[in-house]
C-alpha cells in the first residue's frame, strides 16, 4: 500500500498498558489510514486538469495517474499525522472523557459519562485490516454529543469502552459485573441474501435495473453496456451495499442491554439500552409473508430521525416471526403481540382507505397501545402507555362524511408511529380520554417519586 | 346513519372551551389585507393596459369573493379554537375541514412557548405552544391575551414540575 511503514508501532504514549488518566493519542497508524480516502481525487486531478499540462512533455497517462495518487496520499497524510499529533483523549479526575484536538484552535470536548447513551467499537474495512477499530461515544443532550476515537488497537478499544462503561455505573448506580453476552438471535447470510432480494422495493429496482440494461443496448448496441451498467447497476448496488452492512447480525443480551453485532467488511457493534426504548414496529413485506418473515424497527430516545439513514433504527433485519417476538420480548417485557385484543376498523373505512382497510386495527392492553396498518407492506407498532407523549384525534372531509376519525399516539421522533386509523367516531374520544389516562398513570407506576 | 355526533366526539370535557380572543382574526384578516394588495395593483395594471371592461369587472368580482369567503373562513376558524384544562391534562381544539383535538398530560410537557409577531404586538395577543418529546404534538394555542397566557404559561409550568418524571 504504502512504501514508508511506521517503524514505532508499539507507540510510546498509547500502548494498551498506559493509564487512562493521562492524555494519549490513537494509534500512530491512523494518519496512515486516514490519507487513503484522498488517493482517488488525486489521481482524477492528475490526469484531469494536471494531465493536461503534464502530458505534454510525453508522460503515459499511468504513470502520471501514479504520480498523483503518491503525492496526494502523502499531502493528505502530512495533514492527518499533524492533527494527530495534537488529538489526545483521557479520563479526568470527575471520571468523564476528555478529547482535546485541534491545530491553529484547540478545543476540549468533555463528555458527561452519567449521560452515556452509548459506546460502539466499530472496525471499518481499511482499519480492520491493520487491526485497529473506532470506538464511538455518545451522550444524552441536544446538538452534537458524540465522540470518535479514531483509531485505537482493538485492545485498547476495548479498555476505553469497558473503562466508559464502568465509569458510567460508577456515577448512575452500583457497579455491575459484565458477563458473556446471551445469544438470542441471529440472521444467517442466506436468509438475509433472500430477504433483501424478495422486499418489493428491490424486485421492482431490480426489474427496472433490467429494464434499463435491456434499452440501453438495444439502443445504442454493446457499447451502451458500459453506460447501462452504471444506471442499472445502482439498485444491485443497493442491495450488495445492504447485504454487507447486516451481514452476520446477532442479537444478544447483556447487562447493558441488547448487543447487536453486524457487518461484513465494518464490523459494528451496539448496545441497545432497554429501558430507553420508546416503540417497536414489526414490518412484514408482501414478499416475505410466505415465509412469516419480519424485521423490528426501534424508536429509541435521544436518537431523532437521522438515525434511521444509518440503520440505527434496525434491531433484526430479517426473522422468522417467533424468533422476532423472542428479541421483541427483551425489550418490552410482558408484551405478546400475538395476543393483542385487536379492534378492527369498520367496514365503511373501505370507502376512505380502499386498500388496507382490512388489516386496520388498534388495541389497547393494559401495558401497550398498538396499531396495525398496511396491505402490501403490513405494520405491527407498538408503545407502552408510559411512552406516549401526548393524544390526538382528528377528523378530515372523507372521515366526517363516514363517521370515522383517527387517533394518534404522539411518540419521540422515530420510525415508529401509532395511528389508529379510521376508526368509529362514537369510539374515537373514549379511546383518546382513556389512552390519556393510561398514558398519566403509567408514568406515575414507574416512577413513584 | 349519523348515530353519534361530532360535536360529542369534540366537546369540552365540562362546560365549554375557553375561546381565543376574537382579536386574532383581526390579526389574520389584517394578514390578508396585506396580501390582498399585488392582486388590486394587478387590477389597476390591467385596467392601464387597456383590457376590455368586462375582463377588469369579472376580475374584480373574483377578487372581492375570494376576498368575502377568506375573510369569513377566517372568523370560522379562529372561533373553532379552544382549550380546557383538566386536572391533570391539557385539551386544545382546532379546526373546521379537518378537526383536531389533542391532550397532553403535564407530566409530559417539556416546555411551553409563548409567541408574538408584530401584528399579534400591536393587537396584544400571545401564541402560546406546548412541546412534549415527541415532535408530532400539535398543542398550539394562538391568540390569548397577553395576560391570559402567561398566567396560562405559569399554571401549566406549575402543573408539569408537580407531575414530571423526565423522558
Amino acid at each position: 500500500m504504502s512504501d514508508f511503514v511506521p517503524s514505532d508501532d508499539s507507540g510510546a504514549p498509547a500502548g494498551p498498558t498506559a493509564p487512562l488518566d493521562r492524555p494519549q493519542r490513537t494509534a500512530p497508524l491512523t494518519p496512515l489510514l486516514q490519507g487513503a480516502p484522498a488517493i482517488p481525487f488525486f489521481v482524477i486531478f492528475a490526469i484531469g486538469p494536471a494531465g493536461s499540462l503534464v502530458g505534454d512533455r510525453g508522460l503515459p497517462v499511468v504513470v502520471v495517474g501514479v504520480l498523483g495518487a503518491l503525492l496526494g496520499y502523502v499531502i493528505a497524510t502530512a495533514f492527518a499525522w499533524i492533527t494527530w499529533l495534537k488529538r489526545t483523549y483521557y479520563f479526568d479526575a470527575e471520571g468523564d472523557l476528555r478529547v482535546d484536538s485541534g491545530v491553529l484552535q484547540r478545543s476540549s470536548r468533555r463528555l458527561q459519562l452519567s449521560r452515556l447513551q452509548s459506546v460502539d467499537v466499530v472496525a471499518p474495512f481499511l482499519p480492520r485490516l491493520a487491526g485497529l477499530v473506532e470506538v464511538r461515544v455518545e451522550v444524552a443532550g441536544a446538538g452534537d454529543s458524540r465522540v470518535v476515537l479514531r483509531y485505537v488497537t482493538v485492545a485498547e478499544g476495548d479498555r476505553v469502552r469497558r473503562e466508559i462503561l464502568a465509569k458510567s455505573t460508577e456515577a448512575t448506580g452500583p457497579q455491575q459485573e459484565e458477563s458473556p453476552p446471551n445469544f438470542l438471535a441471529g440472521v444467517p447470510s442466506g436468509r438475509l441474501l433472500a430477504g433483501l432480494l424478495l422486499r418489493s422495493v428491490t424486485v421492482v429496482l431490480l426489474a427496472s435495473s433490467v429494464f434499463f440494461i435491456a434499452i440501453t443496448v438495444l439502443t445504442q448496441g454493446p457499447v451502451g453496456l458500459v453506460f447501462a451498467v452504471a444506471t442499472g447497476g445502482l439498485p444491485i448496488l443497493i442491495v450488495v451495499g445492504e447485504f454487507f452492512r447486516y451481514h452476520g447480525f446477532t442479537v444478544a443480551r447483556s447487562v447493558e442491554g441488547l448487543r447487536l453485532t453486524f457487518g461484513l467488511l465494518s464490523t459494528q457493534r451496539r448496545t441497545v439500552p432497554a429501558d430507553r426504548v420508546h416503540a417497536v414496529a414489526l414490518v412484514a413485506p408482501l414478499l416475505w409473508r410466505r415465509r412469516d418473515w419480519v424485521r423490528v424497527q426501534l424508536t429509541i430516545a435521544g436518537l431523532g430521525t437521522e438515525s434511521a439513514k444509518a440503520g440505527r433504527d434496525v434491531l433484526l433485519p430479517i426473522a422468522p416471526r417467533d424468533e422476532a417476538l423472542r428479541v421483541v420480548a427483551e425489550v418490552l417485557p410482558g408484551v405478546d403481540l400475538d395476543a393483542l385484543p385487536w379492534v378492527s376498523a369498520p367496514a365503511r373505512s373501505r370507502w376512505r382507505s380502499p386498500i388496507q382497510w382490512r388489516f386496520l386495527a388498534y388495541a389497547v392492553t393494559g401495558q401497550v397501545v398498538a396499531a396495525r396498518t398496511g396491505r402490501i407492506t403490513r405494520r405491527i407498532q407498538v408503545a407502552p402507555h408510559a411512552r406516549v407523549q401526548s393524544v390526538r384525534v382528528s377528523q378530515g372531509p372523507w372521515e366526517r362524511r363516514l363517521d370515522l376519525a383517527s387517533v394518534h399516539a404522539d411518540l419521540a421522533p422515530g420510525p415508529v408511529e401509532v395511528i389508529a386509523h379510521h376508526i368509529d367516531l362514537a369510539a374515537a374520544r373514549p379511546l383518546a380520554d382513556h389512552e390519556a389516562d393510561l398514558a398519566r398513570d403509567a408514568r406515575v407506576r414507574d416512577h413513584p417519586t | 346513519m349519523r348515530g353519534y355526533d361530532v360535536e360529542a366526539a369534540f366537546a369540552a370535557p365540562q362546560g365549554s372551551w375557553t375561546p381565543v380572543s376574537p382579536r386574532l382574526a383581526t390579526a389574520r384578516r389584517s394578514l390578508l389585507l396585506i396580501a390582498i394588495v399585488p392582486l388590486a395593483i394587478g387590477g389597476v395594471v390591467l385596467g392601464f393596459v387597456g383590457l376590455a371592461t368586462v375582463w377588469i369587472v369579472l376580475y374584480a368580482v373574483v377578487a372581492l369573493a375570494v376576498l368575502v369567503w377568506a375573510w369569513w373562513i377566517i372568523g370560522r376558524r379562529v372561533g373553532s379554537f379552544g382549550y380546557a384544562e383538566r386536572a391533570d391534562d391539557l385539551l386544545v381544539v382546532s379546526g373546521i375541514l379537518v378537526r383536531r383535538l389533542v391532550i397532553v398530560p403535564y407530566g409530559r410537557m417539556q416546555l411551553v412557548d409563548l409567541r408574538a409577531g408584530p401584528i399579534d404586538r400591536s393587537l396584544g395577543i400571545t401564541t402560546v405552544q406546548l412541546h412534549t418529546a415527541a415532535a408530532t404534538t400539535d398543542a398550539t394555542i394562538p391568540g390569548l391575551l397577553p395576560d391570559e397566557a402567561a398566567a396560562l404559561r405559569d399554571r401549566l409550568a406549575a402543573r408539569g414540575e408537580e407531575r414530571s418524571a423526565g423522558l
